[in-house]
């Protein structure tokens, strides 16, 4: 293995952690109302949400490249599609869990919640890319994708 | 080999998952949640009170070592904790353990006292010292009988609640001709200590002996003055006056001293003495809402009130707001990106605060007259008080805790604007209106609802404390 190799998994791991430590940044980048925001920090969210978010996406790609790992399904679109699927997941997760959480609360924010799954599909994706440029190059059939070494 | 890979590759995940899972203690996440549910009781102190207990090596920052819970460092964990939250939340937990205050009842018995409690009439003056002894929180309560001298009231606290003529039951205590007010408040201030409540029931009508001859100015100026001298030798006592409406049938005493009959309705005062630190301490406990607001109250005033923090935060979401702003997390008194609403101009905004702690009636508090707006943009101020109807699920933990909602109006232009509201503490308009400089005409149109001289020596005290200066004051950082 190339030692290039290592230095990907670990500026993924680095960019994930990052992630992580700025989480309440990150998200109230893309996502901030009057309100909704303090009730979600006040709730812990900023500290469920984007567990969910890095733990979906580092699945899929950990069940892409290692758990399927097949030369039938090893081709961009495929990557793709489980990407997809993860960045779908995620939203889905972080709502069931925003909403119970909310509702525990006796709170009703079911709009600005699923805004804020709607937004958070984007650091879902992007989890995606790191978690796969992190992890590909040990996959024996789909190392390969989406993009050729 | 591909499974010792996935494994290896999937540990950031779980490092974060376990950095997250155990991030806070049990501690922490009791009071977090205590906060964010305004759950802020007795109740939820003792539950917290119980974790530390049971981990004890754990905690032992909050253990005292005498064992006990050190409450200080809980309150600065609390603190820390609150600080965090948005809007940072605050709970003052010093009040819990402290020590039990006593109550002290120096009831009137001067000949113009008698009348307020006829077999006949309503009995309005000791259903209130009832009142205040029933629901008074501590256990200590003592009974005092006053006029020219403190004498201790010779039965139980139980005989002098059922006692339905304690006038007649109190004959030949003292001497009912005059009241000795030096003697009695000097007393009074002098053997009070720190845990102490001293209620005094009374006309307020200063009757000195060998005042016949005297004229009515001369009696007033004198009574003014002795308050002053009695209060001036204690700043820090609180004085809080209610005055009391109830039934009067019987011989009145004018400062003439020639008695006339008189029926009708006459005010008498319940004056709340106590140290200052305790009056604040009342103020924030509910328990003692029967002493500090009575039920049949027609008003009040609190001498010796220093200024107060209330809290208070910004609705971020509010049915009146117009235009935008952005609470900043750290500072909840600064607001960002102020931006008055393009076509109106106007920046509205509704600050929820808890004012019941100032101790100032329902009417006064929902008057925006009785506030103080400074800004360049020229806010307008209006007050409304929280109903229940007005708290929803989510602005719950905006409002839970609050009692008024203060609207501020303006024409923002930026960049920026510092909004400062004020109640300032100033003397009521009740006093002079309840006040008399005769009380020779029994059928004179005010005389129901005035006492002789009482100005004057409410005057006194303000003299002796020293008036003015804010019940509180609230201030916002505008910028855009």
């Amino acid at each position: 293995m190339k030692k290039q190799h290592y230095i990907y998994l670990a500026l993924g791991i680095a960019a994930t952690l990052l992630f992580y430590v700025l989480r309440v940044q990150a998200y109230e980048a893309i996502y901030s109302v009057p309100g909704f925001s303090d009730q979600f920090y006040n709730a812990g969210l900023y500290d469920m949400i984007p567990l969910i978010t890095i733990a979906v996406p580092w699945a899929a790609a950990a069940i892409y490249y290692y758990a399927i790992n097949s030369v039938r399904f090893d081709r961009w679109f495929h990557w793709l599609l489980v990407g997809g699927i993860s960045t779908l997941l995620t939203p889905i997760i972080g709502y069931a869990v925003n909403q119970s959480v909310f509702a525990d609360l006796g709170l009703s924010y079911g709009a600005e919640s699923l805004s804020f799954e709607l937004a958070n599909m984007v650091w879902a994706a992007v989890m995606f890319v790191v978690a796969s440029f992190a992890m590909r190059w040990w996959s024996s059939n789909c190392r390969h994708t989406p993009i050729p070494q | 080999m591909k499974m010792k890979q996935l494994i290896a590759l999937l540990m950031p995940v779980m490092v974060a998952l376990a950095l997250a899972s155990c991030g806070s203690s049990p501690l922490d996440k009791a009071i977090k949640h205590a906060l964010v549910q305004q759950d802020t009781t007795q109740a939820q102190f003792d539950s917290i009170c119980a974790i530390i207990r049971q981990n004890p090596d754990r905690y032992s920052q909050y253990v005292d070592k005498q064992g006990q819970v050190d409450v200080a460092q809980l309150q600065a964990l609390i603190d820390r904790i609150g600080g965090d939250l948005r809007p940072p939340m605050r709970w003052d937990i010093a009040r819990y353990g402290q020590q039990e205050l006593s109550l002290t009842i120096y009831f009137e018995r001067s000949g113009s006292m008698v009348p307020y409690d006829n077999a006949g009439d309503r009995g309005q003056l000791k259903k209130a010292v009832n009142d205040i002894i029933n629901r008074f929180p501590g256990r200590k309560v003592n009974i005092n009988i006053v006029n020219d001298g403190i004498y201790p009231y010779q039965g139980t606290v139980d005989q002098f609640i059922k006692d339905r003529n304690i006038y007649a039951s109190t004959a030949g205590v003292g001497n009912s001709a005059f009241t000795d007010f030096q003697q009695i408040f000097g007393a009074i201030l002098k053997a009070q200590d720190a845990t102490n409540v001293s209620v005094v029931v009374t006309d307020l009508i200063y009757s000195p002996a060998d005042a016949g001859d005297v004229s009515i100015d001369k009696i007033l100026n004198e009574e003014n003055s002795l308050a002053t001298n009695i209060f001036r030798h204690y700043k820090g006592k609180s004085v809080l006056v209610h005055q009391l409406m109830g039934d009067y049938n019987g011989k009145y005493y004018p400062y003439t001293n020639r008695p006339v009959e008189y029926r009708g309705m006459r005010p008498f005062y319940l004056l709340v003495i106590a140290d200052t630190p305790v009056m604040d301490r009342m103020a924030a406990q509910s328990d003692y809402a029967e002493l500090l607001h009575p039920a049949a109250v027609r008003h009040s005033y609190r001498f010796n009130q220093s200024e107060a923090a209330v809290d208070y935060c910004v609705l971020p979401d509010w049915k009146d707001n117009a235009g935008r702003f952005r609470v900043d997390h750290h500072d909840a008194t600064r607001l960002t990106k102020c931006q008055a609403d393009k076509t109106t101009g106007i920046l509205c905004l509704t600050i929820a605060a808890r004012l019941d702690g100032l101790q100032k009636e329902a009417d006064f508090l929902a008057q925006a007259g009785n506030y103080k707006v400074q800004s360049a943009s020229g806010f307008e101020l209006r007050v409304a008080p929280i109903t229940p109807d007005m708290v929803t699920g989510n602005n719950k933990m905006y409002l839970d805790g609050k009692t008024h909602l203060l609207t501020l109006t303006g024409k923002f232009v930026g960049p920026r604007d510092q909004l400062t509201i004020s109640l300032p503490n100033e003397l009521p308009a009740w006093i002079g209106q309840s006040s008399s400089r005769d009380d020779t005409n029994t059928a004179a149109s005010g005389f129901s609802t005035t006492t002789l001289g009482l100005k004057e020596f409410l005057d006194g005290i303000a003299a002796a404390f020293g008036t003015g200066g804010n019940y509180t004051t609230l201030t916002l950082n505008l910028e855009n």
